[in-house]
This record gives structure tokens, C-alpha cells and sequence, in this order.
């Protein structure tokens, strides 16, 4: 891949990616780490891949898996995983509520949903990714996928109900990273 | 299908209609189509994915995460260029091999030695740092490290707290903060990591720093009295090697 590509590849899928990481990692300075790491491995790994069409998969499978790599999980998100709730109800002044807060408060909402939640459900708030391609990107059963969708689904409803409660702002998760470099 | 069981799979529904033609999806949305419970319900669902997915995108990357990005891309190709197959080598550990073993690792993330973590952590940053400190101190001390042409000395001589506190740049590594200056000598780039001590025993002396090539450069890590330092550069593993004669 030639640099003029390569650009066009970074053009095309840094901001996502940055939009994922930052749902993993919770602060700007790590996600902008995880993003330059999962290029510099593509660089490194990728660009023998023979199928230009699934660089996008890669790339973000790449950076979930350095986010995984990154630190140990924890008990807790992997037994969630196969529990099935009913989706509590959706109230309409839910959207309002959304479309009145700003980028920065629905990340932090996003923030605070399980870990084991969270990485799907940023994915299908992207949009580029199709419910079986999550599945393929994370590595997991599509009915693990769609389970995963609707309990991140009403976390994250409640992630922005209890932030609104708490003065109109999603607060930051608590324990948050502070950026490595200053 | 009853109708919870619509509301599960259509939550995999994208709110931009994309999965409209997934054969998968099909039986819910037209459950929907006939269940006015079930449409209203997947109408106020697919606004609420609608409005996370706006304000989600329009979260903006951080400025200059592209540039950087294609930079440290670009270096990297650079170095693997003029270094084949340089996998990770430790070429000269003294006897610091047998005296790493088993010391307290709480300070590094990984099972490696801590200078050759510190060594990695550096040619990181080397990759994908910033660089720049400013500040005339920090000029002098550049001036100075560039200047001389004698083997780095174990007492490299700086005032820590007065880079530190002149705009010297700062970083953070296994909790410890240290200060990164960059210097040119001999034709060649390189980035000097300071940290203090914080006890325990330093990293070697100057006359047998713990040498570490990768992909992403060569370094040399040492300690004197008060301070664990790494120069890495991707000028070679020589260029490094001749910091010290």
C-alpha cells in the first residue's frame, strides 16, 4: 500500500476509530494512543491483508484488541455476557433528552456502560457496522451481539437519566485515566 | 414471534434503515408494520438510536491525531527500511539480567526488565510522541548534549527542576513523571528520557548502559545517583553506541 493510500485509509476510518476508543478507554489521550498504535500495526501487519474491503473490520478489531491487551478484564464483564433482560421501556422525552445534550455528555453516558456492553454498542451508534459485522469484528456470537445491543441499550438510558438528574451533564465515569503525556 | 421478541432482534436494527433488506430482520419489521404497540415502540427506539448516533458523530478527533498518526507511520517505515529483521534484541544487559530477575516488577505492566520497559516505553514515544521542550533552559541543555563530542558522562548534568519547570516536556511512565529532551549530534537525532529515582537499583552506568534495538529504533538506558535515563534514536543501534565512547 502506497503512502497516498495509506492516507486515504486514515482519512476514511480515524475518526470512527477514535470514536471507538474513546468509548473503551475512557480519556482522549489513551484513545488517541490506541488509534495511532492500531495503524502502526496495520502498517506493520495489516497491509498484507489481500481483501482492501475488510481493512475497515481489521482496523477495528485491531483496536479492541489492543484495548484488551492494554489491561486486565474483570470478572464481572465477562459474566454479564449470556443474561437475558427484557428492554425496559422507552419513553418518548428519552429523545428529547438526547437531542438536548451535547457530543462530549452522550460519550460520557456511553462511558459508563459496561465494558462487555459498551464495545457493540458504540460500533452500532457508528453505523458503519452491521449487526453481523460487529459480531465478526468482536469476535462473538451475533445473538451475544444482539443481547449485548439491548442491555447496553438500557444502561445507557439510564447512564443519560441519572446524568440529567445529576444537573444536565453525564458526569465522567469515575476512576478515569489522566492523559500519560502532558 | 411474540412481540418481545421483535423488540430484541430489531434493537440490531441501524436507525439509518440500513438493515431494512436483511432477510434476518425481516419477520419483526413486518411484525411492526401490523402491531401499533410494536410501532410506536421501534419508531421512538430508532429516534433514540437516531439522536446517540448524531451526537456521537459528532464527536471530533483530537487536532493533529491525523497528522500524527501519518507521521509516526511514515517513521516507522523509515526505520524498517534501513534495519532488516530487527526483532526485538537485547544486546548488552552486563550482568543486570540476574539482577532484574525477581525484583519488584510493580512498576512496569509487563514481565520485561525495568530498562528494557523503560527502553520500549521510550522508543514508543519516540514513534508517537510530540516532541519539542522549550524554554532556555532547555535550549541550553540541548546546546550542550549536542555540542560535545565526549562520551555521554554518567553525571549527564542538568537542573531537573528547572527544566521541569520551564517548559521542558513532561511525561509519565510507570507512574513516574520524567522529562524528554531532544538533542542532534553527529549527524544523528536523539531523545533523551529523564527520570528520577525512586530507589532500588539504577538501570547500569554509563559505561554499560542496557542496550535495546527495535523495529522502532535503538536505545540505551543508564542511572546515576538520582536519575534512570534512555536515549533512543533511529539513527542506529552504532549512533547510540557511540554516545558512550
Amino acid at each position: 500500500m502506497n503512502s497516498e493510500t495509506f492516507a486515504q485509509l486514515v482519512d476514511a476510518q480515524y475518526a470512527p476509530l477514535y470514536r471507538f476508543a474513546l468509548s473503551l478507554a475512557r480519556n482522549a489521550a489513551d484513545a488517541g494512543d490506541l488509534v495511532q498504535q492500531t495503524f502502526f500495526i496495520w502498517a506493520t501487519k495489516g497491509q498484507g491483508l489481500r481483501d482492501a474491503a475488510k481493512a475497515k473490520s481489521w482496523l477495528f478489531t485491531t483496536l479492541y484488541r489492543e484495548f484488551l491487551r492494554g489491561r486486565r478484564r474483570d470478572a464481572r464483564s465477562s459474566s454479564l455476557d449470556e443474561l437475558a433482560v427484557a428492554s425496559p421501556e422507552l419513553l418518548a422525552d428519552e429523545v428529547d433528552r438526547v437531542s438536548r445534550l451535547d457530543g462530549a455528555a452522550v460519550v460520557a453516558a456511553l462511558q459508563a456502560v459496561d465494558e462487555a456492553f459498551r464495545a457493540p454498542l458504540t460500533l452500532f451508534y457508528l453505523q458503519d457496522m452491521s449487526y453481523q459485522e460487529i459480531a465478526e469484528t468482536l469476535d462473538v456470537p451475533i445473538g451475544t451481539v444482539m443481547s449485548r445491543l439491548s442491555r447496553g441499550k438500557a444502561q445507557l438510558r439510564a447512564a443519560l437519566a441519572q446524568g440529567q438528574s445529576a444537573g444536565g451533564k453525564v458526569l465522567p465515569f469515575p476512576g478515569a485515566k489522566t492523559a500519560g503525556h502532558s | 414471534m411474540n412481540r418481545d421478541e421483535a423488540k430484541f432482534i430489531l434493537t440490531a436494527y441501524r436507525p439509518d434503515g440500513r438493515d431494512a433488506g436483511d432477510p434476518a430482520l425481516a419477520e419483526p419489521l413486518r411484525q411492526s408494520s401490523v402491531d401499533p404497540v410494536l410501532a410506536a415502540w421501534f419508531e421512538r427506539s430508532r429516534a433514540f438510536d437516531a439522536a446517540v448516533a448524531d451526537k456521537l458523530g459528532a464527536v471530533a478527533p483530537p487536532p493533529g491525531l491525523r497528522e500524527s498518526i501519518l507521521a509516526g507511520v511514515r517513521m516507522s517505515g523509515s526505520a524498517r527500511k534501513r534495519r532488516t529483521r530487527l526483532a526485538r534484541f537485547v544486546l548488552a544487559v552486563a550482568a543486570a539480567g540476574a539482577i532484574w530477575f525477581g525484583l519488584d516488577h510493580a512498576s512496569v505492566s509487563r514481565s520485561v526488565s525495568p530498562p528494557t520497559a523503560f527502553a520500549e516505553f521510550a522508543l514508543d514515544d519516540l514513534i508517537h510522541g510530540h516532541h519539542g521542550g522549550t524554554g532556555e533552559p532547555t535550549g541550553d541543555f540541548q546546546t550542550r548534549l549536542a555540542a560535545t563530542s565526549a562520551p555521554l558522562p554518567s553525571e549527564v548534568g542538568m537542573d531537573y527542576g528547572r527544566l521541569q519547570t520551564t517548559g521542558c516536556r513532561t511525561l509519565h511512565f510507570a507512574g513516574r513523571e520524567l522529562l524528554e529532551v531532544c538533542f542532534a549530534r553527529g549527524g544523528g537525532e536523539f531523545h533523551l528520557y529523564i527520570a528520577p529515582r525512586t530507589g532500588g537499583p539504577g538501570y547500569g552506568s554509563a559505561s554499560a548502559p542496557v542496550l535495546v534495538t527495535e523495529a522502532a529504533g535503538a536505545a540505551a538506558v543508564w542511572s546515576d545517583a538520582h536519575f534512570d535515563y534512555a536515549v533512543v534514536s533511529q539513527a542506529g543501534l552504532a549512533a547510540v553506541q557511540r554516545l558512550f565512547r
